[in-house]
Parts: C-alpha cells; sequence; structure tokens
C-alpha cells in the first residue's frame, strides 16, 4: 500500500487490503509492488482491483463467494481473532505453506497440502506445447524452460500483462535528461561561466524544463486514468515514493523556472547562487525513482543497490550526451570537459552493468538478469551496451583524439549514447517485470 | 440503488444485526430474509451503496447433477444480478461448481435465440425468418395432428439430450399416445446402466460417500463425474474422515491425484483388476458370505453354472474360486498393467472395510469399451462381496434415493412399438438405438415426419455427424426438424423451425437425483415469472412464462401443453384431455396448477411442511427450491412386508412372492399378452422370502441380487451371464503398439464446461477453451512427435489433426483429448457463443471435410467482454471420425477409438477433419452384425421387467 499514491489501495480496520475505484489514478505501481502478482487492471474502469476477500460481503456477515461455493470447503476463513474458528485450528495444529514468505508481507493465505513446485512460480514453467485447457499468450510469464531448477510444469496459468512498458521506459531516459542537463550547467556556473547566461543559463534551462515536460507527460500519459492525475496532489499519500517523486519533480520544475528566470534578466549572481540547490535538485530527480522501483517488492530486480548510482552516473551521461548535441547547434562552454566527464559517467555505467549482470543474485533476480542478457530483452540489452555505452565512449574518445572531427563524433555520440540508454533502460523494465510471481 | 455513503468503513453496527466480522461470517442470507435481503454493492464499495434484493430459487440447467442456485433479483432494477447456491438444497448444499453462476452468462449471452425462427432457402443453408409462436405451433400442431389421424405416430419423435427434469415430457409423449421418445443414453450411460440393472434392477448407483472407509470410483468425480459438485462435497468428506480413495483411469485425473490410489489400467481391462480383487476377496476369506448367503441368486448360479456341484452354499466359494480361477494378481498384472502386490494392497483394504465400499462407474470405461457394461458389472460384484448394497456408506440402487412423483395429469396407453427407436436388434438396450437414426433412415426402416431435437446437438456430439448432417439434408428422411434449444448448435443450423427455450432461470421443471443416502425433489422455475408475482402481478391460468423471459423465450412445458392444445383443439383425438386444467375445464393447465397440485398431493411430506409454515405447497417449493423427501435410506431391500399385502400372490419355489397380471408370471399366453400389465421397475413381485421373513427384496426377476443374470442367459448371452471379462474392441493385445496405433479417450470431462450446453458461457469459455491431445512422452518419441506438434488421428472414417501435448499424466499406449471442444458454426456472426470456430464443410460424394477458418477472434455486441476475447484456440470436432460402434448388449457407443497417430503431413492444418460416411455405412453393418436379435423368450421384443421410457403394452412387446 505505501506505493500507491492516493492510498486507493489501503489496509481495512479488518485486516483485509482493499481497493477504492473512485481514487485510483491507474498507475499500475501496485501491480509492480505485489510480490503475488494478485492485483490486475479491470478493464471496466481501468482501475486497480485485487481480491479484497470480499469486504463489501465480510461487512454484512456473509463469507467471501469463493467460500461459499466452493463444493470441497477447501477454502477456509481464518479468524485470528476466533479461538474457536476451525481454520485457526488447523492453523495452530499444522505447519501451512505460504507463498514468498522472503518478501516480508506476512501473508495470511495458508496452503494446506500443497506441493513446493505449486507456490514457487519460478521452479515451474508452461512448457513448449502450452497449458491444459487455455491459449498461451505473450502476457503469460513463464521461466525458460531450460531453466535448471524447474521441477514441475505449469499446465494451467492465468495471464499477467506487462504494465510499465516504453512510456516508463522512455521517462527514466527524458528524466535523466531534465537532470543533467542542469548538472552541467550548475557546474559550468561553478567553473566561472555563470556570466555565458545564454549557453550556460538560457539553452540548459530550456532543455532541462522541456525534458521535464516530456517527463511529466509520459508520466500521465501512462496512467489508465490520466484525468485523475491531480488525486496524486490532492489525495497523496506521502509514504509514495510516486507521490514524493512528483513533489521533487514540481521542486524541480520550480527550480528550473528560477534559472530561466535568471538566465532572461542575465542574473550571473542568480545562477551562482541558483547552481547548487538546482544540482542537488537535479540528483533527486534523477535518483529518486530508485526509491519508487525500490516500493515495487514484486519486482526484485529493481531493489537493487545500485539502482540509486546507476541512475545518477545515467543522468550525467544523458546531461552530457545533450550537452555536446547542442554544441554541435549552438557551441556549449567547456566540450572537452563535458567529453571527459561524459566519458567517465558512461564508464562507470559501465562498471555498473557488470556489477548487476555478474553479482550475486536469488534465482527471481537471477531469471531477470537472464532475460536482459539471454533472454526476451536481449536485443535491447545489447543495444544499450554496444550503442549507448561502448559505442559512445570509443566516439568520444576519438573526439577527444581528433580535434578536427570532435564536434561531429560528440554528436554521434551523444545520439547513441541517449538511444542506447533508452534501450537498456526499456531491458530493464521489462526484464523486471518477466519474472512470474504466480 | 440508494443511501450512497461517501464514507468507507463505517463500523456502522446498527446497520445489520451481525456486522462484525469477528463474531462469525454465515454462507448465505437467512431463509426469512429471502424476499429483502439487503446487501453492498460489490462494484460500488468500498462506498456503501445498497442493493435491495430478492432471492429466488431454481435448478441449475448445466449438468445432470441438478445443483441448487438462487437468483438474486435487484429489486430496484429488476434485473438478477447474480446466481448462488441454494443451501435449502439437500444435495448441493449451497456449493456449486463453476458452471452454476455461469448462468448468468446464459441468461444474458448476446447470441442468444429470442424469437421463433423458420428456415428459408435450403435446409442448412443459413436463412432465418422470424416467426410468431402462433404460426409455429399451428404450424407444427398441424403436421403432428395429421400424422395421428394418419396413424404415422412412430412418424413423431422427441429427441431429448439431457433432459434435466423428470417426467414431464415422457407423459406429454403418452398423452399424444406415441412411442416418440428418444434419448441420448447410448452415448452417454446404456453400459454403466445394464451393468448396475443386471444385479439390483436398479440401473444407477447412489452410493453414500459421505460415511464411506473405502471409496472405489472408475470415474472423474472430483471434478467431472456424473453428479461432480454432490458427489465431490462427499467424497472429500470422507476422505477427510479417512476413507481410502481409489481411483482408476488411465489419465492423471483431478481425482486420480487426489486418491489414494491411481490405477491407470490398460483401457477395456477394468473389469479384469475388478475380478481379480473379486478373487483375491475370496481367497483372503474378506467377504460377507451371509450377506451373499441371504440376498444373492447363488442356488441359480451353482445351478446353471456347475451341474457338477450340489446346490449348497458351502460350495459357493469353491465355484467361484473355480470360475475366477485365471484371475490371480499376476495376470492381472500382465492384463491390466497394474502391480499385483498394489492390487493386494488395495484387496487388504477392501476387505477391511466390510458394508462400507461405496464405488461408482457411469461413463469412462464403461462408456469407452466393447462389453464395457461388465464394468459396472464387475465393480458392484465388489460392493455386493463387501456387503456394501444399500448400507451406510455403501452403494444402493437409485430407484430408492429418487423420488418421481406421479403427474396430475393422464395419459394413453402406449400399444405400439417404435422399431427406429426400439430395433430388433437390441432387445437388451439401454435405451433407445439413438445413434444409429441416421442408418436406419438410410436404410428406410422409417421416415420422421416431425423431428423435434431438444437442448440435444448430435451432429456434434455423436459419432458419425456426418450421417448425421446426411440424414438431417434428406427431406424424404425428415420432413420437418424442429431445433428447442436456447442457443445455436451445429444441429439447429440444420432443423426447419429453431424455436427458442429458457435457460436454467427461465422454465419450470421437477429433477430428483440420486446424489447421496437421501431422497429429495428440486424444482426449477422462471425467476422473473416469480419476481413479478412477489412484486405484486397477478399470475393467472392464462399467464405464460415467456412474457416474463428475454424476447420471446418460452418454457417448454407451456409449449407442449399449447402445442398439444393445436394437435386437438376440440378434443376427437383423445389428447386434449390429458392436457385440460381440472379448476378450469377447456383449458390448458397451467404450470401452477400443473406442479400445484404435485406439490400437495404427490410428495409425501411436502403439504405438512408447507403447512408448518404457513404456505402452500406451490409457495413453499417456489420459495426453498428444494425439499428433502422424508425417507429411511438404508437396507430398503431388508424391509419387512406385511404377509396380508401378498396373499394374492403365488409364492415360487425361490420364495418369491409372484403377483398374476404382471410380467412376474407372464407365460407367453395370449391371455398373458393382453392382461399383464407392466411395472416402470422389475416385473412387479412384490416380496420375496428370505430366512423365513418376507422382505421387499430388490427389483429382479429373483428379487435378488443376481449373481447369475437369467435374463442375459435367456436373451442369447449365457456366457455373460455372470460377472466376466469381455476384452475390449481396443485391447492392448490385439494393437500394433510397436507401430503408430494406440487407444484414443475421446470422452472426458472438464469441471468447467458441459458438452455443448456450456457452450455459450463466456466465463467458462474464457477459462478453458483448448484440448490439445494427451500423449506420454515415451510415445511421443517413439512417434517423433515433437512439442505442440501437429498430429493427425487417424480412424476408421478419416482423421483429425490435433496438436500434441506430451505428458507423462497418461498411460503409454493411450492418447486423449476431451470431448468438450471442436465446436463450430458455419456462418460468420450466429452462434459464434465464446467457443465455436468458423468452418468451411465441403461434401463430394461421401467424403466431408471440415476445415477451419481461424479460431475464436473478438467481435463487437451488447457485451463489451466480446471485444476482449483474447484467446482463438476453439479445438477440434473428434466426434465426427468416429463410427458408431454400439455394444451389441447394452447398445452404448464404445467411444474408445482404435486410431494411428502420425505427425501431421503436408496440407495439414490444425482443427482438419476428413471423413468418408461410406465407411460409416460398413462399420455400422459390422457393429449390426455382432447382435443376438429379439425375439427372446415367448417371442418378446424385450424382457418386460427391463426399464424403458414409456413402456407399452405387454402387446406391443410381442414380435410379431
Amino acid at each position: 500500500m505505501d506505493i500507491c499514491p492516493t492510498s486507493a489501495l489501503f489496509r481495512a480496520p479488518n485486516g483485509v487490503v482493499d481497493f477504492d475505484d473512485n481514487s485510483c489514478i491507474g498507475c499500475k505501481g501496485c501491480m509492480n509492488a505485489c510480490p503475488y502478482d494478485a492485483i490486475y487492471i479491470n478493464p471496466e474502469t481501468n482501475t486497480a482491483n485485487k481480491c479484497n476477500f470480499c469486504n463489501h460481503r465480510v461487512e454484512v456477515g456473509l463469507e467471501p463467494s469463493c467460500v461459499v461455493v466452493c463444493p470441497t470447503h477447501s477454502i477456509k476463513v481464518v479468524d485470528f481473532d476466533d479461538a474457536d474458528n476451525e481454520a485457526l485450528g488447523i492453523l495452530r495444529r499444522e505447519h501451512l505453506a505460504v507463498r514468498s514468505p522472503e518478501q516480508g508481507t506476512a501473508p495470511k493465505v495458508y496452503y494446506r497440502g500443497a506441493d513446493e513446485a505449486s507456490l514457487d512460480p519460478l521452479r515451474t514453467a508452461i512448457r513448449g506445447d502450452g497449458l491444459i485447457w487455455a491459449d498461451v499468450t505473450p502476457d503469460h510469464p513463464t521461466p525458460p524452460t531450460d531453466e535448471a531448477d524447474l521441477i514441475a510444469r505449469t499446465t494451467y496459468t492465468t495471464a499477467h500483462i506487462t504494465t510499465w512498458k516504453a512510456k516508463v521506459s522512455g521517462y527514466l531516459v527524458t528524466k535523466a535528461i531534465a537532470a543533467g542537463i542542469m548538472f552541467f550547467a550548475s557546474l559550468m556556473v561553478l567553473l566561472g561561466h555563470a556570466d555565458q547566461t545564454a549557453k550556460v543559463g538560457f539553452v540548459p534551462g530550456l532543455l532541462g524544463a522541456l525534458f521535464l515536460l516530456v517527463t511529466g507527460i509520459l508520466l500521465v500519459a501512462d496512467l489508465k486514468k490520466p484525468t485523475r492525475f491531480h488525486l496524486v496532489l490532492t489525495r497523496g499519500n506521502t509514504s509514495s515514493w510516486l507521490v514524493r517523486g512528483a513533489y521533487i519533480l514540481g521542486i524541480y520544475a520550480v527550480s528550473l523556472g528560477g534559472w530561466l528566470l535568471a538566465a532572461l534578466i542575465e542574473s550571473s549572481q542568480i545562477l551562482s547562487v541558483l547552481a547548487v540547490p538546482v544540482a542537488v535538485l537535479a540528483a533527486c530527480t534523477a535518483g529518486y525513482t530508485a526509491f519508487l522501483f525500490g516500493q515495487c517488492e514484486g519486482r526484485d530486480l529493481w531493489q537493487s543497490r545500485i539502482l540509486l548510482p546507476m541512475l545518477l552516473v545515467q543522468a550525467v551521461a544523458a546531461g552530457g550526451s545533450v550537452w555536446l548535441i547542442s554544441d554541435v547547434l549552438v557551441g556549449m562552454p567547456e566540450p572537452t570537459v563535458v567529453r571527459w566527464i561524459t566519458i567517465g559517467a558512461l564508464t562507470a555505467s559501465g562498471i555498473l552493468v557488470l556489477l548487476e549482470v555478474f553479482g550475486d543474485h536469488s534465482p527471481h533476480v537471477a531469471m531477470a538478469v537472464r532475460s536482459m542478457t539471454r533472454g526476451d530483452q536481449r536485443k535491447l540489452f545489447l543495444t544499450g551496451v554496444l550503442g549507448g555505452l561502448i559505442l559512445p565512449i570509443i566516439l568520444l574518445a576519438g573526439s577527444l583524439l581528433f580535434d578536427s572531427a570532435a564536434t561531429t563524433l560528440s554528436f554521434v555520440a551523444g545520439a547513441s549514447a541517449l538511444v542506447g540508454m533508452w534501450s537498456y533502460e526499456h531491458s530493464y523494465v521489462l526484464a523486471g517485470q518477466s519474472v512470474p510471481l504466480s | 440503488m440508494s443511501d450512497t455513503s461517501e464514507s468507507r468503513y463505517l463500523g456502522d453496527d446498527s446497520f445489520y444485526k451481525n456486522p462484525s466480522p469477528n463474531a462469525g461470517l454465515t454462507n448465505y442470507p437467512p431463509h426469512d430474509q429471502w424476499h429483502n435481503w439487503t446487501e453492498l454493492d460489490a462494484k460500488a464499495w468500498p462506498q456503501r451503496v445498497e442493493r435491495h434484493y430478492r432471492l429466488i430459487p431454481t435448478t441449475c440447467f448445466n449438468c445432470e447433477a441438478a445443483c441448487g442456485l438462487v437468483a438474486y433479483v435487484d429489486r430496484d432494477t429488476g434485473e438478477v444480478t447474480k446466481f448462488e447456491g441454494n443451501p435449502e438444497h439437500p444435495a448441493s448444499r449451497g456449493r456449486n461448481c463453476a458452471k452454476g453462476p455461469a448462468t448468468l452468462n446464459q441468461v444474458n449471452d448476446s447470441e442468444r435465440i429470442l424469437f421463433p425462427l423458420k428456415r428459408i432457402g435450403e435446409r442448412g443453408g443459413g436463412d432465418w425468418e422470424q416467426i410468431t409462436w402462433d404460426q409455429a405451433l399451428d404450424e407444427i400442431g398441424a403436421r403432428i395432428r395429421t400424422a395421428l389421424l394418419e396413424d404415422r405416430r412412430d412418424e413423431i419423435m422427441y429427441h431429448v439430450g439431457r433432459p434435466g427434469e423428470d417426467g414431464y415430457t415422457e407423459r406429454v409423449l403418452q398423452g399424444w399416445g406415441i412411442d416418440g421418445h428418444n434419448s441420448h443414453t447410448n452415448i452417454c450411460s446404456s453400459n454403466a446402466r445394464i451393468g448396475y440393472q443386471s444385479w439390483m434392477g436398479h440401473d444407477r448407483p447412489s452410493s453414500d460417500y459421505a460415511n464411506a472407509e473405502v471409496i472405489f470410483l472408475i470415474s472423474s468425480h472430483l471434478e467431472a463425474g456424473h453428479y461432480f459438485n454432490p458427489h465431490a462435497q462427499r467424497i472429500i468428506e470422507a476422505q477427510e474422515k479417512g476413507a481410502t480413495v481409489i481411483c482408476v483411469d488411465p489419465r492423471l485425473s483431478n481425482t486420480g491425484s487426489k486418491a489414494d490410489h491411481w490405477l491407470p489400467a490398460w483401457p477395456g481391462t477394468e473389469p479384469f483388476l475388478l475380478l481379480a480383487l473379486v478373487r483375491l476377496l475370496l481367497e483372503n476369506g474378506t467377504w460377507e458370505r451371509d450377506f451373499v448367503r441371504r440376498w444373492t441368486n447363488w442356488e441359480t448360479y451353482l445351478a446353471k453354472t456347475r451341474p457338477d456341484l450340489e446346490v449348497k452354499f458351502e460350495l459357493l466359494e469353491r465355484a467361484l474360486l473355480d470360475e475366477y480361477e485365471q484371475y490371480t494378481p499376476e495376470r492381472a498384472e500382465y492384463v491390466t498393467g497394474v502391480p499385483a502386490e498394489q492390487l493386494r494392497e488395495i484387496a487388504s483394504v477392501i476387505g477391511a472395510h466390510p458394508t462400507k465400499f461405496a464405488s461408482h462407474n457411469w461413463r469412462a470405461a464403461g462408456a469407452g469399451n466393447l462389453g464395457g457394461w461388465q464394468t459396472a458389472r464387475c465393480l458392484f460384484f465388489l460392493n455386493v462381496l463387501t456387503g456394501s448394497v444399500g448400507t451406510i456408506g455403501g452403494t444402493s440402487g437409485n430407484g430408492w434415493n429418487k423420488f418421481k412423483p406421479n403427474a396430475p395429469l393422464g395419459a394413453q396407453k402406449i400399444e405400439h412399438w417404435n422399431e427406429m427407436s426400439w430395433p430388433r436388434e437390441y432387445p437388451l438396450s439401454y435405451h433407445e438405438m439413438s445413434i444409429l437414426l441416421p442408418h436406419f433412415l438410410n436404410e428406410r426402416r422409417g421416415k420422421l415426419d416431425t423431428y423435434f431435437t431438444r437442448v440435444y446437438n448430435p451432429v456434434w456430439t455423436n459419432p458419425d455427424g456426418f450421417s448425421w448432417i446426411e440424414a438431417l439434408l434428406d427431406p424424404s428422411k425428415v420432413e420437418c426438424h424442429v431445433a428447442l434449444t436456447p442457443t445455436w448448435s451445429e444441429t439447429a443450423l440444420f432443423a426447419d423451425y429453431v424455436l427458442p427455450m429458457g435457460v436454467g432461470s427461465e422454465r419450470h421443471d421437477l429433477a430428483s437425483f440420486e446424489t447421496h443416502a437421501g431422497r429429495w425433489i428440486g424444482f426449477r422455475q422462471p425467476v422473473m415469472r416469480r419476481f413479478a408475482e412477489l412484486e405484486g402481478k397477478s399470475i393467472d391460468n392464462d399467464s405464460r412464462t415467456h412474457e416474463f423471459n428475454p424476447g420471446e423465450v418460452w418454457e417448454e412445458n407451456e409449449f407442449w401443453m399449447d402445442l398439444s392444445w393445436r394437435i386437438d383443439p376440440d378434443g376427437t383425438l383423445g389428447v386434449r384431455e390429458h392436457f385440460e386444467s381440472r379448476s378450469n375445464p377447456g383449458k390448458p393447465m397451467s404450470v401452477d396448477e400443473y406442479y400445484g397440485r404435485i406439490f400437495a398431493e404427490e410428495v409425501p411430506g411436502l403439504a405438512e411442511a408447507a403447512a408448518a409454515a404457513n404456505q402452500t405447497a406451490l409457495e413453499f417449493m417456489r420459495d426453498r427450491g428444494a425439499f428433502a423427501v422424508p425417507t429411511d435410506s438404508y437396507l430398503p431391500y431388508e424391509r419387512v412386508v406385511d404377509p396380508a399385502s401378498v396373499e394374492d400372490c403365488v409364492r415360487d419355489n425361490d420364495g418369491v412372492f409372484r403377483k398374476p397380471g404382471t410380467a412376474g408370471l407372464f407365460d407367453g399366453s395370449e391371455e398373458a399378452f393382453a392382461e399383464t400389465s407392466l411395472s416402470p421397475l422389475g416385473d412387479g413381485s412384490p416380496a420375496v422370502e428370505i430366512d423365513g421373513e418376507i422382505k421387499e427384496g430388490f427389483p429382479t426377476p429373483s428379487k435378488k441380487l443376481e449373481l447369475y443374470s437369467t435374463t442375459l442367459a435367456d436373451w442369447g448371452w449365457p456366457e455373460y451371464a455372470t460377472p466376466t471379462w469381455i476384452p475390449s474392441h481396443v485391447h492392448w493385445e490385439d494393437l500394433d503398439l510397436d507401430g503408430d496405433e494406440r487407444i484414443l479417450l475421446p470422452t472426458f470431462r472438464i469441471p468447467t464446461l458441459i458438452h455443448t450446453r456450456s457452450a455459450n458461457s463466456k466465463w467458462l469459455n474464457e477459462i478453458s477453451h483448448r484440448h490439445p491431445l494427451w500423449i506420454h512422452p515415451e510415445d511421443a518419441e517413439k512417434l517423433n512427435i515433437g512439442e505442440n506438434q501437429l498430429v493427425r488421428i487417424t480412424t476408421r472414417l478419416g482423421h483429425f489433426v490435433i496438436q500434441a501435448w506430451r505428458t507423462e499424466g497418461i498411460r503409454p499406449g493411450v492418447v486423449a483429448a476431451s470431448h468438450h471442444m471442436g465446436r463450430w458454426r458455419t456462418g460468420q456472426d450466429q452462434g459464434r457463443s465464446w467457443s465455436n470456430g468458423r468452418a468451411d464443410i465441403q461434401n463430394d460424394g461421401t467424403t466431408w471435410e471440415l476445415s477451419r477458418r481461424g479460431g475464436m477472434d473478438a467481435y463487437p455486441s451488447d457485451d463489451p467482454d466480446s471485444e476482449r476475447i483474447w484467446w482463438s484456440d476453439t479445438g477440434v470436432h473428434q466426434n465426427l471420425t468416429f463410427a458408431v460402434q454400439p455394444d451389441p448388449v447394452s447398445g452404448m457407443q464404445c467411444w474408445h477409438q482404435r486410431v494411428r497417430v502420425t505427425p501431421a503431413e503436408d496440407g495439414d492444418s490444425y482443427g482438419d477433419v476428413l471423413v468418408d460416411t461410406a465407411k460409416s455405412r460398413e462399420a455400422y453393418l459390422e457393429w449390426l452384425s455382432k447382435t443376438r436379435p429379439a425375439p427372446g423368450p415367448h417371442g418378446l421384443r424385450r424382457p418386460l421387467w427391463y426399464a424403458r421410457p414409456l413402456k407399452p403394452t405387454a402387446e406391443a412387446y410381442r414380435l410379431s
């Protein structure tokens, strides 16, 4: 519930995690936060729904529908407050399994007599001949069938739609640019270029604002209920990094406004004053997504400690790339410094990617990483590494060596880095969601 | 809706009497609040929006179990919001499988047929015009009137799929005086019926699972068996108490996986396995000697099979051990593939739990195999040996646990014999030889003037569907075909009239089934009609259910009433009097009067219960939907009979009291033909003397359990008079298993679908729409069939193409695909039904080809869900490629197929079906030649004591 920006998902007084269609904005954050993949978008309402234990029935003293209908009374209600409750008795007498206890959700759905294979989605796969009674679609995530740890096959399961796709990957890149460009702008002020209010103030400020706007548009467009965007502010759940992120983006936007204003009135003093705060806000803008992804408890790949430094160096690389592209068009200050820093940021990114890929992983993360490096996201990942890291590093190194071609090489390097970054982000976003949870 | 509140979780304790979840939840609204029940709207939640309902009970119309449903009718919108279980129902006890609540889909299906349709253009051409019900009734009524006037009674045929009702329509046909009933029994249960009936007279088992200690299932009862929901409840209940569950199935069904023993015997060897258990019980001495002595016809057994022995009970064990000498566990291991040790273990478990052995076979091995009727016969042998017949925890006969009240309207005697349904080649068939109808028409044994198919889809469901299409396309064979159906079916496509009939909540019916140790009667009712009545609309003798149903959807009861009226408007045919109201003479009897009289007069205990509730019996049933008929379920055959009541009887040498004028004393004389009246069940002998006491006994000729069936012996099958194994037509030793020959199991059900009846349910078809061919990986390797690869299955008539699904959950040597999928339609927009793929049918002489034109797609309709269809598979229609294979004794279609399994060939596409109907004829004639035709003793067409729908007069049994 932490991730839900509007508290549409909430814990009811009786302990059930319930939802409210009227306040859901359809951000799908909860779908990534749920380690059981138990949340879905209701196509009638475009809002997130889940089993709420039929709380509207419980409220009037009725058992949930699945309990009532079950021919063999195989579904029972545990009432922890009723010492005479039959299911509670079973629970106290026998050791019953739960799903994904390592997620720390203290689950209250217990399975009696269930085989491990039916509770661990990583150890059972849909084979090539599909499901027993239903079609298999790309929305049926499954471990690769050559996975070594498989102990059973999945013969029936439901679809789980990948919720965050290109718009989210795009948002990561546009936000990195919006943040990174201002890192360089602030740096230029600190390096003494504050008097170039047009190129240090106006151009990066405008670019930053533009990409921040695109970031905002992508965020809103990704909502299943975009017209309810304002609820993030009016009903904001402050423990949600979606809400905190919105605040950060908002404050950052204000600071960019100040920066642009300073540039327009050609006040190098104001730029000097703003440089450090703007850089800090840019870092917050770049980095907060690590905490947002961290709230996505269902996506262990995104729980990585590498994500925060990764987002920061990516922002620097993205900012550098745009700076160098701008350099071709308008001639920006200190391109060589920017080249060096960008090479550094790209190299750091590369090291972080290596750490991500070759680090110690839980089975879940290992499967997600395999999806990136060898699985369905392989092409995106390779494009990200080759086009987004290696090629730009080589081109930028070339630009440092060959003065005459420096701007052109930097331009190509910047463009390649940005495209590659999107490709990598996209592989990362999709791979994170590729691991079946139920 | 009312009282919209913005707040969530007010914790307002005053709202309901019992609002606190911690005070314990209840499963159903208390019955006294059903007329005014308030719940909170699920979609509006957590806002508290109240919905005010009337809860109106009815009965599910999907599978045969007839579970109770409760319709929640919103008092503000006047619409059914949902169906839940009926806690008042003694069998289903408020619980349901997926198919019950899915009734809502069937009511609201955007493609259901709402108006009567009449064909324009060629039959099967797909063009229809909407007509009025008046026109339909007039035209069809006139046809039937003419046929009756011209004494072409056999040309009127009512062909019913699963009836889902008890007796109503049979009485209609009796009212018309025709032997025109045809059923689906021989694609379903003939073998099981004759297996059970040959022991105890009752043709269905009624197992007391809840109290059993050993449960032996030749079925997949936990997911799909006959009466799946009521049975599964009780099987699991017993298992929780420690019962051992044994399941015989070549396929690892859900039931197999829940069982303590899963025995994947070779198909058709099940009787061998069971007789090996019989032999072990005898060898171990763990059999109930006294029960067998008292209640089997062992004297006849010894006298007939062992003339060398004295007729002494002590010698029975020796005679049985001699008869079953070859059925050793080791031999059984070879024949069935089930390890000898496991059989020994199971025999010791069975032997340790006398009188508490509950068993069941209905379809499965029974329906699959030539001689499959011996499966039920050998299975029930275990009940007999363990004394578990009609005991607490044993298996009883359906007749004791099913309640069928008398109708309040009379009927004509049926004085002729319809050979189109009851051909002389099959004197013992249970029941009509319906699968052979197209072949009989083809041989010009007769023609049909008016042929009703009623929620019956033989083109799709029966074997040899292209022969059905050929027959239905020929107006000289079928002059007029009337399809009574809620939805489009492959058969309705070839009708002249398509008349829309109601689904489970839109019709009146009575149902009662032997689901457990107890008797009940369930009432299906049109819930919107009842709702209108409760809301104050007056319902009188002229009211009709269609006024309250969607569109112009009728209910069958009123259709038959009004049709009968038009057949005989002036009463000169002697038909009308059997449909006339008693309270409103000159008018047809209304459903209220019909059921009101039954409930008030014919159901023991009901009038008293209603009086106690201060209601009429009809109101009582309309409010509850079901009634537990008081009964003493156990040991009914042990009931003592008053000697005074058998004073007019003749006591024969075996102690049976035989009543003059019944089949028990039939001697073939002219007087006997003229004067014998036939009982629905048994030969009319009321009692038998056991150890000096006069007892009710069993409805068999011997009044005992028939270890030796004199009827089978006398009617041409002496070698099968005792429980025996008959090698199946798919017996594994006869197959080229080293080559590509395998056994195909095409019959099994899954829990979420029910034949073609559940097609019009979006929920059910979203859950299941694919049925790949189960094949063991060993077989797949041998036959070069990869994962998901297309496979060509070649049958005697042709072939079909399906996808492989490699699984260890099936015995090597056997392949299987559920029969549920493979539905098709020929038009673009008609009968998509969430499950039916578009098909092209090509015909050239006797060659027929069906090919798929894509699968299921999303499409726009009144229901937004039709645009959300995400699946495309619709399966493969297997049954088209199966020949008719009627068991020569029971008439059962022997469904298992001897097939060749090969990788698909060039040009094969998924779902292709190719059939040569000339080969159908060859197969028909070959299986026909296995029969031993009537006449039997006394020149009869059929044993007089055998059950039969519309039992005619004894005279009609005479084969002249």
